[in-house]
């Protein structure tokens, strides 16, 4: 009775020491896990990168415009914005096309860098800068290759990030 | 009939129940532990299988390509990087005639690796002009954002004015957009990297 129990008694200890420390294991990953899908950072990282990526793309749709498929370009512009800026775009819609007809030209761009330069997740709201390279060709001449710096607002709509405000970022204005 | 059936019941009554107790006893427990046993290992197992496998998902979750990039999550180290970046950006890209081995002394203390080499070669024909055509040079960081972040490396679109004025004439500004990669040495970004967008 006395060597049973000797045994049993450090052997059931450590039954008892693994269960907890296996109870403990599953508690701290639960709490891991679920504080891991609640990492607002994470989250956050996810929406800057989400941002950008579509800041990027919009940007270079809002730079690409081919007059013999002008439909398509423009559905593209009014795809890629949205509050002012997409009024504007459709509103301006009709006079933009006879321009374009008349000038026949064809702008393809390539964006070379972007950045989020801020980013409220909350609001869903935030600014990108983006470097591109510009290529307008018209009928006549050689393609003039630009190098253009574009400074970007984007709001989170239900279909994702989309530009709410795009300009030149200027250049100058910072010369005392 | 009554007695008989007292007699007759009574010790097989009586007989199996000190008998069962001794019996029984130690022949339950026994069977009550064989089965306690591997069901508490079975549940020690599957719950440091689910913790395990709880804690990963976790990191999973975490560390994406998205949270090891700090642009802006840390905010801190965000305007901290920007701010050097830029400062240096406007040191090493001005110059007057008077006061190139003022800039030339800038870049050594905020830039390294290829970018000090790039700056080196390009600087010789900039001391130059400066002093024969009375050349001055001020650059200013328009806009920077941080398109990637880490501990020690950081990698930074910069627009930048530079706004040359030649003695007797009019200020020209022209616009640069530069891809910046910076280190942190000693305590402070350094620029490594400079390629023109």
């Amino acid at each position: 009775m006395a060597r049973v129990s000797m045994t049993t008694t450090p052997l059931r200890a450590a039954a008892l020491a693994l269960t907890v420390a296996a109870a403990v294991a599953a508690g701290w990953g639960g709490w891991s896990r679920y504080d891991a899908a609640h990492d607002a950072s994470a989250a956050y990282a996810q929406a800057r990168n989400d941002a950008l990526a579509a800041g990027e793309q919009a940007v270079q749709n809002m730079n690409t415009l081919d007059h013999a498929r002008l439909d398509q370009g423009l559905d593209s512009w009014e795809d890629s914005t949205t509050g002012d800026l997409h009024k504007q775009l459709v509103d301006g819609r009709d006079a933009f096309v006879e321009q374009i007809e008349a000038a026949k030209t064809v702008s393809t761009a390539k964006v070379l860098s972007g950045a989020v330069t801020e980013l409220d997740d909350r609001a869903g709201k935030a600014g990108v800068m983006v470097a591109l390279r510009v290529t307008v060709t018209a009928p006549e001449g050689e393609p003039a290759v630009k190098e253009s710096r574009m400074l970007g607002q984007l709001t989170r709509t239900s279909g994702g990030w989309k530009l709410s405000a795009l300009g030149q970022a200027p250049v100058g204005n910072t010369a005392g | 009939m009554t007695q008989d059936t007292a007699t007759v019941t009574g010790p097989p009554d009586l007989g199996p129940v000190p008998e069962s107790g001794p019996d029984g006893g130690p022949d339950t427990a026994p069977a009550r532990r064989r089965w306690v046993r591997p069901l508490a290992a079975v549940l020690a197992v599957a719950l440091l299988g689910v913790g395990g496998t709880l804690f990963v998902q976790g990191r999973q979750l975490r560390d994406t390509p998205a949270t090891s990039n700090r642009a802006l999550t840390d905010s801190a180290a965000t305007s901290r990087v920007t701010g050097d970046v830029s400062s240096a950006l406007g040191k090493v890209f001005s110059y007057s005639p008077q006061a190139t081995a003022a800039t030339k002394e800038a870049a050594k203390q905020l830039l390294a690796g290829r970018a000090l080499q790039q700056y080196a070669a390009l600087f010789g024909q900039v001391e130059k002009q400066a002093a024969d055509q009375k050349l001055t040079l001020t650059s200013q960081v328009v806009r920077a954002g941080v398109t990637r972040l880490t501990g020690s490396s950081a990698h930074l679109l910069v627009f930048l004015d530079q706004i040359y004025e030649r003695e007797g004439k009019a200020a020209t500004t022209a616009a640069a957009q530069l891809s910046v990669t910076a280190e942190l040495r000693g305590g402070q970004w350094r620029i490594v990297d400079i390629t023109s967008r």
